[in-house]
């Protein structure tokens, strides 16, 4: 954060408050323009070639490629670069919610073990799909990971309702959840044939190439259904960095917000993730990014957590495609690859500024 | 006219009561209220009772309406709390602090009129030039004066204060007083505020009230309360109480017993 200047002196207050503003609002557009370039690097990116003209092309008049072109660009690469989008904008949204209600710069949806839990349904998935009959095979897997997740969420909300909704209670319950279901997961590795564990361990590490369209549509919808419940709370949530005796002092429910937000930021994850596998780190990340380009001002802060977050899985689902010629990285690998180099350049940037 | 009334309160957490039927000297328009006591005596207890924070059992009026009728946006312009935690030391900005807490209350001011508010909030209060530097660079007792400055911002007819001085400096100990006094009580408002620092409380206070144990040990004006017998038994301190040259308490302790 920049101190004022010397030539500050004498600007009023509103004015030298207005030039934040407006500095955050740039930055968000320009956030908002690389997210528009990675998404067409990324449309143009793959194995078969496609150039961004004809990615253009193809979207504007699908009837000016050939078919075998038509399909790699309306089934193949349209939707896993939207995928990327919109669980990336999904796990960004979730984890600056769950930071600052639970205080906790290591909070996200991952530690409160809504993922774990996925994890744990899809191995479950994986391994009982030769015996589940009723639902399509394709479907099984995702049917149980977002069951597995919403339950996981439940129990959270159950903990912070009758737990007193402690900070630190919801935390710990959370990371207790997480070493459960993992202890599951193994105990399921430990019966499971090899050919399920690969499954199982592939699933883990994240992957867009699943997605199709219905996927995408599940999981924007659900993404805009709850951003705007989440703007509406953006002054209480910047209020509440202002510390929870603050909040509690102006009459404001504090642990009944909490119990909103996990309920929001559990929804988001469990419908993110059980299409695309644990895609960790995002919700992490994309936040932390975010906090350091835009400050705790919620109003700039929650979009842009999102738009963060878009932004990396975008970047990593191109670097995917784009790494090695002709080969897909699952795209769970290069989240951290593209995160933590940007996170530490932006610490350090920050360190240097007096 | 703005008038205070508090009878018989009791609070407790869970089974543990910490406040029993506790009576407050009738509070009028312009009078400071000191609330004295050692620690654990229920001195924040008491003053989140009044706050709205804690449910209690008893009357507590303001303007003869009983608290918990007046609706939320109403009690909100009229009452300013500072609990007793200073602003969390996060990045955020004092600025954003005033202005998210400002608008989170629905209070009815344009931008610019928030804007000029908060300027002259900072100003009186020294906070001008952190007023855009994040919390956590700022000192202890300047984030205290920030949390003074998030209950002044609605000119409040009774400002609830939990130990406002605890970590200010000599200066700053006497001029949050001499504000809130110019400000608060010169506007017909009623000003209660839990204090450590006895001096402070003779100088400044119409009305002392001294808790011990979660009951009210004495209450009345300076005089009445700032006893060697009663500092004796309160605190277990021996004092000696003498004016001073502006006509003032001076307690001078000696020693504890
Ligand atoms: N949140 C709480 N939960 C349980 N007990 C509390 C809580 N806050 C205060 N108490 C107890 O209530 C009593 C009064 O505390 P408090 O009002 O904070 O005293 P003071 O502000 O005078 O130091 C103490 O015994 C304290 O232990
Ligand atoms: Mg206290």
């Amino acid at each position: 954060m920049r101190r004022c200047d010397v030539t500050d002196i004498g600007v009023s207050l509103q004015d030298r408050f207005n030039r934040i503003k407006s500095r955050r609002q740039i930055i968000l557009a320009l956030l908002t323009l690389a997210t528009l370039a990675s998404l067409a690097m990324d449309l143009q990116a793959g194995p078969a070639s496609l150039g961004l003209s004809d990615v253009f092309a193809g979207i504007i008049d699908p009837a000016s490629l050939d078919l075998r072109q038509r399909i790699i660009l309306w089934e193949v690469r349209l939707p896993d670069a939207l995928i990327a989008l919109s669980v990336g904008a999904a796990l960004g949204l979730a984890g600056v919610e769950v930071q600052t209600i639970l205080d906790n710069p290591l909070a996200s949806p991952f530690t409160l073990g809504v993922s774990s839990a996925a994890v744990l349904g899809a191995s479950v998935a994986i391994v009982l799909s030769p015996s589940i009959t009723f639902l399509p095979e394709a479907a099984i897997l995702p049917a149980l990971a977002l069951v597995f997740a919403l339950g996981s969420g439940l129990f959270i909300l159950a903990v912070v309702r009758f737990g007193g909704g402690a900070r630190e209670t919801v935390v710990l319950f959370g990371i207790a959840l997480v070493f459960l279901c993992n202890a599951l997961t193994a105990a399921l590795h430990y019966v499971a044939d090899a050919d399920a564990i690969q499954q199982i361990v592939f699933w883990t590490i994240g992957n867009l190439t699943r997605a199709g369209w219905a996927e995408v549509w599940v999981v924007t919808a659900c993404f805009l259904v709850i951003l705007p419940f989440s703007l509406r709370h953006v002054w209480v949530l910047t209020l509440l960095r202002g510390g929870e005796a603050h909040a509690l002092s102006l009459g404001i429910n504090v642990s009944r917000l909490r119990t909103w937000v996990i309920l929001r930021s559990s929804l988001l994850t469990a419908f993110a993730v059980c299409f695309v596998g644990a895609i960790g780190f995002i919700g992490l990340v994309g936040p932390h990014i975010a906090r350091l380009l835009l400050g705790e001002d919620h109003r700039f802060l929650v979009p842009g957590a999102a738009l963060c977050g878009a932004l990396i899985l975008s970047l990593a689902s191109f670097l995917s495609k784009a790494l090695i010629s002709g080969v897909i990285i699952p795209v769970g690998i290069l989240t951290a690859v593209v995160g933590v180099p940007v996170l530490l350049g932006l610490l350090f940037r920050q360190r240097r500024m007096p | 006219m703005t008038r205070v009334e508090v009878v018989g309160v009791s609070a407790g957490y869970g089974k543990k009561q910490a406040l029993f039927d506790v009576t407050l000297p009738e509070l009028r328009s312009g009078e400071i209220l000191g609330l004295l006591g050692p620690n654990a005596s229920g001195k924040s207890t008491l003053m989140r009772c009044l706050a709205r924070e804690k449910r209690a059992k008893g009357r507590i009026l303001l303007n003869d309406r009983e608290q918990l009728s007046i609706p939320q946006t109403e009690w909100h312009e009229q009452v300013g709390s500072m609990p007793q935690a200073p602003p969390a030391p996060s990045a955020l900005l004092p600025t954003e602090l005033m202005w998210s807490t400002a608008r989170a209350l629905a209070l009815d001011l344009s931008d610019a009129e928030l804007a000029a508010k908060i300027e002259q909030v900072f100003s009186r209060l020294g906070l001008d030039a952190v007023a855009l530097s994040p919390l956590h660079t700022l000192s202890g007792g300047k984030r205290q004066l920030v949390g003074l400055a998030l209950a002044m911002i609605r000119e409040p007819s009774l400002l609830l204060l939990d130990e406002p001085t605890a970590a200010l400096d000599l200066h700053w100990r006497m001029a949050v007083l001499e504000m809130v006094r110019k400000e608060i009580s010169g506007r017909g408002g009623i000003v209660v505020a839990a204090l450590h620092d006895l001096d402070l409380a003779a100088r400044y206070c119409d009305h002392i009230a001294m808790l011990d144990h979660g009951r009210i040990v004495v209450a009345g004006s300076p005089e009445e309360v700032l006893t060697a017998d009663t500092l004796a038994k309160v605190y277990r301190v021996e004092a000696q109480i003498r004016k001073d040259s502006d006509d003032c308490l001076a307690i001078d302790i000696l020693r504890p017993i």
